[in-house]
């Protein structure tokens, strides 16, 4: 694989997410329906309703940024590996599917590059979408109030952008799924299977060091995660990005 | 530009359950001509030209391109070959003229010799009404001709186009012969398979009779009655295959 290669891909491949309707309007969803959601479940829980108030458990009395904050963050840490995983299983299952897989046979560009060049666009992508939430949230924290009431407390919209790209470092085992499955759909399983693992083992309070729960645990309760268990989720993204070239590398097609 | 043959294949085999596959086939692709593999369904072509490409990885024998190992085929031996096996290079979401581009960019051509390469492609395969259209709004001939543009547009020498008249209407089978006779008198090696004997007849210069993943036998391509001699061909191998099982 040579760095020409790597940035002729990158550059493909940025093309096809920008024109895609597939990746605006995961975007869209992800970014609006997060911030409607919040503020949602905040006026209903201000309101008195007691099963809004139940789901928010903790969270339900505390006031202002920290409060709105950590709603955002629940949601986010299913409803973002949810929307990663369905994009990332798009951008690599879209191939087989489509048969454009066999296009990309016979190039001086390599497979392995473009399965690289697909990853830094989704990376490059889950940033955007971390600036876009965190702004709809800002926003929403504004209307709500709390630029004067809790001013000091602003600085929790930092945890917003953190949980967006580690929820999304976590989703890239669906890349390598839809790669080995040849589609769309393995990959949108695996997605599911990463939520639910995460999702099971955060409400039970285990798994700190397991790379997948620890967001999920975090977005829960950050006191009872070490910022070291936080540091060992790019592991995710490291092991299944070399999975995912070498399967494109290796790729045949024989189904 | 050097002689050696495009493509070749020595003995090559991959056989997939149930019998279906190639099972030793030798094939050559020399420079300058166009060879036509003619089969029913399910005879091999595809699997061979995809064996030919890295597609596919053979069970034995070996795949040459340009005189290199398929397997181990660098950027520039593979910026010299034009491939459409099946899909065309055509994302939904691009328009025709993006789809040119980004073919243009996969093939190893810099922005600048990218934007005069599809700028020539948009007027050799007349596709100046659609580049400007979506390709999920495409026909699928027009979706076809952008992919056959995109696999043609960096004037590869070494060329493999399976049943490429897909789709295509009288106009657009011309263009294609066109193409494929102007790049083959420049020196290119074309390797093109079809169902249509009689388009077969008028451009190639060798054709290749592949059966039950075998090569069977060749027409002569200004021979009189194809069908006849392509069916004669099949069914005696048929016949021989029949009596030997």
């Amino acid at each position: 694989m040579t760095g020409t290669g790597l940035r002729i891909a990158v550059a493909v491949e940025a093309r096809k997410a920008v024109a895609s309707r597939v990746m605006a309007s995961t975007t869209a969803l992800l970014v609006l329906g997060v911030g409607v959601l919040a503020l949602g479940m905040l006026l209903a829980a201000a309101s008195g309703d007691e099963q809004v108030l139940a789901k928010l458990g903790p969270l339900a009395g505390v006031p202002g940024w920290a409060g709105l904050v950590g709603v955002v963050l629940q949601i986010t840490a299913a409803a973002g590996v949810l929307a990663f995983g369905v994009a990332l299983s798009w951008m690599f299952g879209r191939e087989f599917a489509d048969g454009t897989v066999s296009a990309l046979f016979g190039l001086p560009v390599s497979r392995a590059a473009i399965a690289i060049g697909k990853l830094t666009v989704y990376l490059a992508w889950s940033v955007t979408v971390a600036v876009a939430l965190t702004a709809v949230v800002a926003i929403v924290g504004v209307a709500m109030g709390y630029g004067t009431t809790d001013a000091a407390g602003v600085w929790a919209l930092a945890r917003i952008p953190v949980l967006v790209v580690l929820s999304a470092l976590i989703a890239v085992p669906a890349a390598w799924v839809a790669t080995v499955g040849r589609g769309l759909l393995p990959g949108i399983a695996a997605t599911v299977g990463i939520i639910v693992v995460a999702q099971v083992s955060a409400l039970a309070d285990v798994g700190v060091w397991v790379p997948f729960v620890a967001p999920a645990l975090w977005a829960i309760a950050p006191g009872s995660v070490p910022v070291a268990a936080l540091l060992t989720v790019p592991s995710v993204p490291l092991a299944f990005g070399a999975l995912c070239a070498l399967a494109w590398s290796r790729l045949q097609l024989d189904r | 530009m050097s002689t050696a043959p495009r493509f070749e294949a020595r003995g090559v085999a991959r056989a997939f359950r149930g019998g279906a596959g190639v099972h030793g086939i030798d094939l050559d692709v020399a420079a300058g001509e166009i060879h036509a593999l003619v089969g029913l369904n399910g005879a091999g072509k595809t699997t061979l030209m995809r064996l030919l490409l890295g597609m596919l990885r053979p069970d034995a024998g070996s795949v040459r391109v340009h005189g290199v190992d398929v397997d181990r085929a660098d950027a520039a031996t593979w910026a010299r070959v034009g491939q459409l096996v099946e899909h065309p290079l055509a994302y939904a979401e691009l328009t025709g003229r993006a789809n040119l581009e980004v073919a243009a960019r996969l093939h190893g051509l810099d922005r600048a010799r990218a934007a005069a390469a599809v700028d020539r492609a948009i007027d050799e395969f007349d596709l100046g009404r659609y580049a400007g259209v979506r390709a999920s709004r495409l026909s699928l001939g027009n979706r076809q001709r952008v992919g056959l543009a995109g696999a043609l547009l960096h004037d590869p020498d070494a060329i493999v186009l399976d049943e490429p008249t897909n789709g295509l209407d009288p106009a657009g089978v011309i263009v294609l012969r066109e193409a494929l006779l102007r790049r083959a008198a420049a020196g290119a090696g074309v390797l093109v398979s079809s169902h249509h004997l009689d388009e077969v007849a008028r451009v190639a210069d060798r054709i290749t009779v592949v059966n039950d993943g075998r090569v069977i036998g060749s027409l002569d391509p200004g021979g009189f009655d194809l069908e006849r001699a392509f069916f004669a061909l099949v069914h005696d191998d048929d016949e021989a295959r029949r009596a030997a099982a």
